[in-house]
């Protein structure tokens, strides 16, 4: 109080000028205080730049877009069929379904479907029944599906693109695909679906360091040349990654961030203690019943079960280059690679099943023409570089794991995904989350495996970022 | 977990904190610390063919074998070879995304045109080879008897037992050393190179649950059906943890057992003192130069290396009939699995080489003919399968807490993969003979550097015969 009186009788004895000065340097000193304060929040993160072609950049990038057609020959076909008669069987043990991999007698079936039934020019003239395209960007051909809304009056369409992951690729997208473009209400979307550098037709970095940021850069650039400055954002696996890249490097183009797959990077004392009382006190740690359900037991299904399943990362992300070698001469062995991940990590039960319950929700025409994207390419290798480039730095400590994400999120649950996330972690590092769905069914390859619940979650999410905006 | 929590305890770096985690840790230990009673290792019999065992007793007999090859298989390799579809590696990588494309065209290249399968077939066949059925499965070894023994001396028996990828040919350089001794003090060996089954011309088991404690127990009644009722026993890699099975399992059958790759199974109180004050008081705990310059810094020697080489190992342990289809197709694929270890696992800095430094210990000779044995035998899934099969109940099943209670000979190589101090050795092994630090050499010492190797033998075979 009588610090207070002291203020109002030494200001009392000021005369105007300094009043007035006195004031102004208030407001100047507060304003600059509070700008500096806002900007230490960081709210993105640096673009940075990169060239990943052949030695010496000489010319500069030719911003020219092709439209691409994918193509197959006699030649191509005779060759895969030549290496599939050559494949030398080994028996698996008895009794083992797929619990030391993908179980030997199933693949034989399969692989006799593969030589015999499945036809690979009608598969490619399917793919080409989207139009693809090829643009240069930082040296490196990139390639794009790219899906316009039939024009119907009164219909808004948004711009959207979708990021594929690993074994997947632009392919596991084209069920939804229609879901979205092709709607009969008033929202519909304009889909770009990209391949990351190094998978299927885009071009594979020759340079080293290609991580998730410079293929982050790389789809901002392209959506920029393609003409769109604010679109949606939908990924899961490397496409959950890249898209939170994208939305964490022009926060100010990404109209929302829609994802299936969560990684938690940040532990810490806040996850410890949840893991501690959350089986017993949900609520005390803003966990439901549902997140009990698959978060516990802890151990079990998240420590346990993700050392069993991440023996691929572990050799991916080092020794990428041994990994992909033999497989890129087997298709049968890249099929087996491939689809081992289709199988268990669509629901982990599948590993006691001779036949990994493959076909419960895919079929091999379609499981098929995905191996085949990588198998014509030869991209299995630059797809496995992609781990050991992004886990060459501890990844708790890059950049933008200790940046948060602050456009529009919402992510969609799905029980057989290989991690489980509750809104309680996911909000340490998503600021903006508006819709949070516990899928009833459904595994890591969501877009694939339930093309309808997925979209039907994303368009929920888009209605509710859209309606806040009016 | 719990060594990688104390790496992680880099935040006690000032001597006070050192010495009062010394003290605390201290009681601990004197608490704590309590020799393992000598158990015996326990195991069931077994039984590996198809389907269920036949009526009647095993056919015992020892049936001579020839390695064989034909034009068909030498055509379809070079079929294979002539379809490889290359991958060009990044620029400057050298080896450090695994084996570097270039240099893997010009083994390749190699491998097609000059390598000579028939003439390595007949090497392989100048020493005898041997199959006999053990639990249900054929057990494939080479038996190699000194040609001029001197009057009234008896060859003393001998097992070598080979790791992964590696097999019974690792031995042919060191074989005439320990059969033909050049010094005639030395002791003349009898030598059986066995196969581990699974592994080359010795049948996989068709059944789950073969590890390397059933390993050891195939090999023990391999040693007694050829007669030897005492007999030492060399390993390393898995040989090493199949050798010191077989003498947890029948400690009055191993004379000795000599190891050159002895990783530490079960953390103590004692390792977990000496990893956390070991540099700053290395004679405390017996530590050499070498012990401390592979062991510090903690993070970097004890974490982030092996984590950067054990990609193969957690895919093995996992799914191995998934890591090995494809390289059962692509005979190039499977030398690019297979030579990279014999890099990186001879020298870590090799990976820094354009060439891996492939030839500067080996010849591409040797190197392809070990490759052939698991080709011819489309044996590489089966052998990545033994990984699972041993971590099948965890890091810490039975036998590694059980101790070794027959005298034991290291050579701990400088670039072996894990190193393992004296003191460490001495945790497992009750009666540690002899601890030898050697010159030079990696993981495949056998094959590397025979002579050292042999050296080192014939030094721990003296102290322990000359105690006799």
């Amino acid at each position: 109080m009588q610090a207070v009186e002291a203020i109002q009788k030494a200001l009392q004895e000021l005369d105007r000028p300094k009043l007035q000065l006195l004031a102004l340097s208030s407001v100047g000193i507060g304003l600059t205080y509070f700008l500096v304060w806002r900007r230490k929040a960081k709210k993105s993160i640096p673009l940075g730049d990169g060239w990943w072609g052949h030695g010496q950049q000489t010319l500069r990038d030719d911003n020219k877009i092709y439209p691409f057609k994918v193509e197959t020959s006699e030649d191509e076909i005779n060759d895969l069929h030549r290496r599939i008669d050559q494949m030398r069987y080994t028996e698996p043990l008895e009794d083992c379904g797929f619990q030391y991999g993908f179980n030997s007698n199933y693949l034989q079936k399969v692989v006799s479907y593969w030589r015999n039934q499945f036809d690979w020019k009608k598969q490619v003239a399917k793919l080409n029944e989207y139009p693809h395209f090829k643009t240069n960007i930082e040296g490196l051909d990139v390639h794009f599906v790219h899906v316009r809304a039939p024009h119907r009056p009164g219909q808004k369409v948004l711009p959207l693109m979708l990021v594929h992951g690993w074994p997947g690729s632009f392919f596991e997208f084209y069920k939804i695909l229609p879901l979205l473009t092709d709607t009969k209400d008033d929202l519909a979307f304009e889909v770009i679906c990209p391949s990351i550098p190094g998978y299927g037709f885009s071009e594979a970095p020759h340079k080293q360091g290609f991580c998730s940021l410079d293929a982050a850069r790389i789809f901002l650039k392209l959506m920029e040349r393609l003409g769109f400055n604010k679109f949606y954002l939908q990924g899961g696996d490397w496409g959950s990654l890249i898209t939170t890249n994208m939305a964490q490097m022009k926060p100010q183009c990404v109209s929302g961030l829609h994802l299936n797959m969560l990684a938690v990077t940040k532990g810490g004392v806040g996850m410890l203690l949840s893991l501690i009382i959350g089986p017993y006190l949900p609520f005390l740690v803003g966990f439901t019943r549902e997140d009990v359900r698959r978060l516990f037991p802890y151990f079990e299904k998240n420590v346990y079960d993700l050392l069993m399943e991440s023996g691929y990362m572990h050799i991916q992300g080092t020794k990428p280059d041994t990994a992909g070698c033999g497989l890129n001469d087997s298709p049968v062995g890249l099929a087996a690679y491939i689809l081992e991940k289709f199988s268990t990590w669509t629901d982990r039960k599948n590993r006691d099943l001779e036949d990994g319950d493959l076909e419960k929700k895919y079929s091999l025409d379609d499981l098929l023409t995905n191996v085949m994207i990588y198998w014509t390419t030869r991209s299995i290798i630059p797809s496995m570089r992609f781990y050991k480039e992004n886990f060459k730095t501890n990844p708790q400590n890059r950049v933008d794991a200790r940046t948060g994400i602050f456009v529009p999120m919402g992510h969609a649950a799905f029980p057989n995904e290989l991690m489980h996330c509750p809104l309680p972690w996911a909000r340490w590092r998503f600021k903006d989350i508006r819709s949070y769905s516990y899928m009833p069914r459904g595994g890591h390859f969501a877009a694939f495996e339930e093309p309808r619940l997925l979209a039907e979650d994303f368009v929920k999410f888009v209605r509710k970022v859209e309606g806040k905006k009016r | 977990i719990l060594t990688a929590f104390i790496i992680h305890l880099q935040h006690f770096q000032s001597s006070l904190q050192s010495v009062l985690l010394a003290l605390v840790l201290g009681a601990v230990v004197l608490l704590v610390l309590r020799r393992s009673k000598a158990a015996v290792l326990k195991t069931e019999d077994g039984w590996w063919g198809a389907g269920s065992p036949p009526a009647g007793a095993e056919d015992e007999s020892i049936r001579p074998f020839r390695v064989e090859t034909s034009r068909e298989e030498i055509e379809d390799l070079q079929r294979r070879i002539d379809q490889t579809r290359p991958v060009p590696s990044l620029e400057d990588s050298q080896f450090n995304y695994g084996f570097n494309s270039t240099y893997l065209q010009k083994v390749a290249a190699y491998w097609r045109n000059e390598f000579n399968w028939s003439k390595q077939v007949d090497k392989l066949n100048q020493y005898p080879h041997f199959k006999t059925k053990i639990e249900g499965i054929d057990v494939h070894y080479v038996h190699v008897k000194p040609k001029n023994l001197p009057e009234g001396r008896t060859a003393v028996p001998l097992i070598m037992v080979h790791g992964w990828p590696g097999s019974f040919y690792e031995f042919y350089g060191i074989l005439p050393l320990l059969t033909e001794p050049a010094n005639a003090d030395d002791v003349a060996f009898e030598v059986i190179c066995p196969s581990i089954p699974g592994y080359g011309f010795s049948e996989a088991p068709r059944k789950k649950g073969f590890n390397s404690v059933c390993a050891a127990r195939v090999f023990l009644k391999l040693m007694r059906r050829l007669g030897f009722g005492r007999f030492y026993a060399q390993g390393g890699d898995w040989g090493w943890q199949i050798t010191t099975n077989m003498a947890q399992l029948d400690p009055t059958a191993v004379k000795g057992l000599h190891i050159n790759f002895a990783p530490v199974e079960n953390v103590g109180p004692l390792v977990i003192l000496s990893i956390l004050l070991g540099r700053r008081f290395p004679g405390l705990f017996g530590f050499t130069e070498l012990d401390v310059k592979r062991l510090y810094p903690r993070v970097e020697k004890m974490l982030v290396e092996p984590l950067k080489e054990t990609g193969y190992f957690h895919i093995q342990a996992t799914k191995p009939d998934t890591a090995g289809r494809g390289l059962n197709d692509s005979p190039v694929g499977l030398a690019a699995y297979i030579l990279e270890k014999f890099s990186t696992w001879t020298d870590h800095e090799f990976r820094n080489l354009e060439d891996g430094g492939l030839e500067r210990k080996f010849s591409l000779e040797d190197l392809l003919t070990n490759v052939m044995i698991y080709w011819t035998t489309g044996s590489i899934t089966s052998s990545m399968r033994f990984y699972k099969e041993n971590f099948a109940k965890g890091f810490y099943p039975p036998h590694a807490r059980i101790p070794v209670t027959v005298p034991t000979g290291v050579a701990a190589f400088p670039n072996e993969l894990m190193h393992t101090p004296k003191l460490w050795a001495k945790q497992k092994n009750h009666k540690l003979k002899t601890y030898t630090t050697m010159a030079r050499g990696g993981h495949f010492a056998a094959m590397e550097e025979p002579g050292l190797m042999a050296q080192d033998i014939q030094k721990f075979i003296k102290v322990v015969e000359g105690k006799k």
